[in-house]
């Protein structure tokens, strides 16, 4: 199940740290970057883009580099990406200037609005020219912000996905999800800056603490390579008696991870336990373990683990992967992912193609077991009179969410026991001797509607809750 | 002085005995001085069953309600459950006399104890009639006839009776303490005197109070009672239930479902456990948290189902305004007012006691509505009628409280 890094040999292997740029590009890119910037990151540089001067002027961030002199005169693109690039191609060798000596970079951009669609598949173009390997960070828009923001957005996605190595992608229609609607605006896009912040920071550290089992830049891409570059990711830290458990669990619960559910579905899947010389074996061996039932047995898990001095007592989980297909994603982005998205990332990446039994391939099947139609809705009707229900249907109430694979894979030990317990406990219910009542053993007998109500309902009901 | 207007209400629950210390102030409102409370043994589905073990538990919350209230408790009301507990509206019909046709107050006693010439079982006993309209030939909706000009009148009340015995039960436990009993309240009419406002009574509202051993429910539309009861199934049952489908001990099944447990299904991630750390006697465990929720779930569905089925056999459950109020030790449980919110379609929330001053911190608990709503029902009864003495449980009614 484990395995360990593969020696993906960078040129600067032997270097203590990865030189590593974080660029921004457009405005939403730079609110964002200012984001990451203030919750402090260490051992990378930080470069903004922007054609529009006031943004960069009221930024925090050290270097910036000004697109578009001439072609946009210090004001923004005005949501129109041929401006952006114009603006880009323009400045080119100044983005050039700022990104020498970057082994990696990773940008923050706002899809669908003008600078950052138009100059973001320019600035990792680049990027890739001058050597190093590019992974995006796109948000893309509110719904609400139209048609044709959504439309640019999509097609910069498309654009990206074929320059960049690697491109996460946060929807901001699920970061609005995550925080009470009744909070302010801002509140739902701070909450797009803070995610995209804290997958940046953790990334960096990822790649740049030392590890005991490393994990090279190579894992991620790994994982994180996909033909729509939909990503799961989630970060967890705790510093409780039971910081494994707490880490993780607040790891799922990252609004892209949707509670750990989609995990099921990923092919492999990239986790990172960092912790301070207090963490123990034991720690990551529960941790993992509880990771475990999340995924399929046969996703890959690149596993790694770091000691940092820094850390002290916390002890963090950092779990990324990707899944191939999604539903909500098809039907809009068919027409421009199709066209111009080629099935593979560069070619350049071939040589060092994932090991071949975790090639990514779309399932729709198993999306569809997963798809929320499928999961009880907690109003459905239990059947109360009618016949004992079949085994089948009596597992799935209990474990709404167990994916199909899971029960596909291990046919012969599930199955059999279980249909063995559910005729034993149709058994027990029909038993002339009153079933066990517990504690009201002794007290006088609750019958209604010809039920007696002492007898828990999952016995009567004939669900199996085990 | 300070003893007339002292209310103590003693409430002999299934998990826990509460004894509430009030005071009414001279503007109506009232302070709480202190609450008592043990956790209760000799009580199941809310009647007693072990009478030496639960009079000692009453003994020990009185004492404890007396040091922290600083009073010595003579007289209690107390608060009455159980399923023999059972209720039906009945209207009452008198003629004037042919030379008068002004309504006066014998007349309204008159028709009160008409309504109540119905069969009921012959072991039972009235616990409350409880007025809803009066109707003066034949115009609806009057509230208070007298002064009213008529030749009929009639009265429609909800009358409320139970096992005469079984009631006696509770009385003599207190009374063997001793103390006195000033009266006896059905305890979901004693909860919905807290937990609903007036307006809100006007509005038209159900209060569900789950509480360890039973779940009462009373049902107010157009500030009147329509509907009450009690079915003997409460936060016992789902400890039981959790204790033998996870087949731990019940102390610890008690103490998960209070930590850990929700009633709505599919909000954990799957395979998500709960460790139960070992303790001495029982070694440690590891629990599915949906496997936890599904048996709170059923249970708690399958009884709030029954009780809408037996709601729903009047149609008042259409014109709850305000809509549904749960109270009780087990409306803490997690998300209990989404599934009763589902069930019967009709907004729900958890409420707790409102009003009252003094000890707010344990006012603010659903636990003790019961408890609290008993010192307003005694507050109401002493309005109504000063100083009576409790003489025996039948002939009692009170219709000052709507």
């Amino acid at each position: 199940m484990i395995q360990l890094s593969k020696n993906y040999s960078l040129p600067e292997r032997d270097e203590e740290f990865i030189p590593i740029k974080v660029v921004s590009i457009g405005g939403a890119g730079l609110n964002a970057l200012d984001r990451i910037v203030l919750d402090g990151l260490e051992r990378a540089d930080v470069v903004a883009i922007n054609t529009d001067v006031q943004s960069l002027a009221s930024s925090v961030v050290a270097h910036k580099v000004q697109l578009g002199r001439a072609v946009t005169r210090g004001l923004g693109a005005g949501g129109d990406p041929e401006l952006g690039y114009e603006a880009a191609v323009e400045s080119a060798d100044e983005i050039r200037e700022a990104l020498t000596e970057a082994r990696m970079v990773f940008m923050c951009v706002g899809l669908g609005g003008g600078t950052g669609s138009g100059a973001a598949p320019y600035v990792a173009q680049l990027a890739r020219e001058a050597g190093a390997l590019v992974v995006t960070f796109a948000t893309l828009p509110f719904s609400f912000e139209g048609k044709r923001r959504g439309a640019q957005a999509r097609e910069a996605l498309a654009r990206l996905n074929e320059i960049a190595n690697a491109v996460i992608c946060f929807e901001n229609d699920q970061m609005g999800d995550i925080i009470a609607p009744k909070a302010g605006i801002h509140q739902a896009f701070a909450m797009a800056d803070i995610t995209i912040s804290q997958s940046v920071r953790s990334i960096v550290n990822l790649i740049q603490r030392p590890g005991l089992i490393r994990i090279g830049f190579d894992d991620l891409l790994a994982v994180l390579r996909s033909p729509n570059g939909r990503c799961l990711f989630g970060f967890g830290e705790s510093d409780s008696d039971n910081r494994a458990h707490d880490a993780l669990a607040q790891a799922l619960k990252n609004p892209l991870m949707d509670r750990g559910r989609m995990l099921a579905d990923a092919a492999s899947v990239l986790v990172q336990v960092a912790g301070g010389p207090g963490m123990t074996l034991s720690e990551v061996e529960i941790l993992m373990q509880e990771l475990g039932r999340h995924i399929h047995e046969q996703t890959q898990i690149l596993f790694g683990t770091a000691v940092d001095g820094r850390m002290g007592n916390r002890l963090s989980v950092t779990i990324i992967s990707s899944f191939a297909t999604d539903e909500d994603l098809i039907p809009q982005q068919t027409q421009p992912a199709q066209s111009t998205v080629p099935a593979m990332p560069p070619v350049w990446e071939q040589p060092r193609e994932i090991p071949p039994n975790v090639v990514i391939e779309p399932q729709p099947t198993t999306m569809e077991a997963l798809s929320p139609a499928d999961f009880i809705p907690p109003e459905q009707p239990v059947p109360a009179e009618i016949a004992p229900p079949p085994p089948a249907s009596a597992i799935k109430k209990i474990e709404p969410h167990l994916p199909m694979p899971q029960k596909k894979s291990v046919p012969a030990k599930e199955e059999q026991p279980l249909a063995e317990k559910a005729a034993h406990a149709k058994q027990e219910v029909l038993q002339f001797e009153p079933v066990t009542r517990g504690r009201f053993e002794k007290s006088e007998p609750t019958i209604v509607e010809g039920e007696d109500l002492d007898v828990p309902t999952y016995l009567r009901k004939n669900i199996r809750v085990k | 002085m300070a003893s007339s207007n002292l209310l103590i209400g003693l409430e002999i629950g299934t998990s826990k005995i509460c004894v509430v210390v009030g005071e009414t102030r001279p503007d109506g409102t009232i302070k709480i001085l202190g609450v008592g409370q043990t956790p209760s043994r000799g009580v199941r589905k809310g009647e007693i069953v072990d009478f030496e073990t639960a009079m000692k538990c009453v003994h020990e919350a009185v004492v404890d309600a007396e040091q922290k209230s600083d009073v010595m408790i003579r007289s209690v009301y107390v608060g009455v459950a159980g399923s023999h507990i059972q209720s039906f509206n009945n209207r009452g019909c008198v003629m004037l006399p042919e030379d008068r046709d002004e309504i006066d107050e014998q007349d309204v006693e008159d028709v009160k104890i008409n309504a109540r010439e119905v069969s009921i079982p012959a072991q039972n006993a009235f616990l409350h009639s409880i007025i809803q309209h009066y109707h003066v030939d034949g115009q609806d909706g009057v509230l208070n006839p007298v002064g009213m000009l008529g030749q009929k009148l009639e009265a429609d009340f909800h009358i409320i009776h139970g096992v005469r015995t079984r009631i006696q039960n509770t009385i003599r436990c207190v009374k063997e303490l001793p103390l006195d009993v000033e009266d006896v309240v059905f305890s979901a009419l004693a909860s919905a005197q807290v937990v609903l406002t007036q307006h809100e009574k006007n509005l038209g509202a159900l209060v569900i109070d789950i509480g360890g051993g039973t779940t009462d429910y009373i049902l107010y539309v157009d500030g009147a009672v329509k509907q009450s009861g009690c079915i003997a199934v409460g936060g016992d049952h789902i400890t039981n239930d959790i204790s033998m489908g996870l087949r731990i001990p019940m102390a610890r099944a008690e103490k998960l479902k209070i930590e850990e447990g929700s009633c709505v299904l599919g909000n954990c991630l799957p395979g998500e456990a709960i460790l139960l750390k070992d303790d001495s006697g029982f070694a440690g465990k590891e629990i599915e948290r949906e496997t936890l929720n599904t048996i709170i779930h059923l249970r708690l569905r399958e009884t709030l189902e029954l009780l809408k089925r037996r709601l729903e056999e009047q149609s008042f459950l259409d014109y709850l305004g305000a809509g549904i109020f749960i109270t009780g030790g087990c409306s803490l449980l997690n998300s209990v007012d989404h599934l009763a919110g589902e069930i019967f379609e009709i907004p729900a929330r958890v409420a707790h006691a409102q009003a009252t001053s003094g000890v707010t911190s344990a006012v603010e608990n659903p636990q003790f509505s019961t408890a609290i709503g008993l010192i307003r029902c005694a507050q109401a009864l002493q309005v109504d009628r000063p100083r009576r003495r409790f003489g025996g449980i039948i002939g009692k009614f009170f219709s000052g409280m709507r």
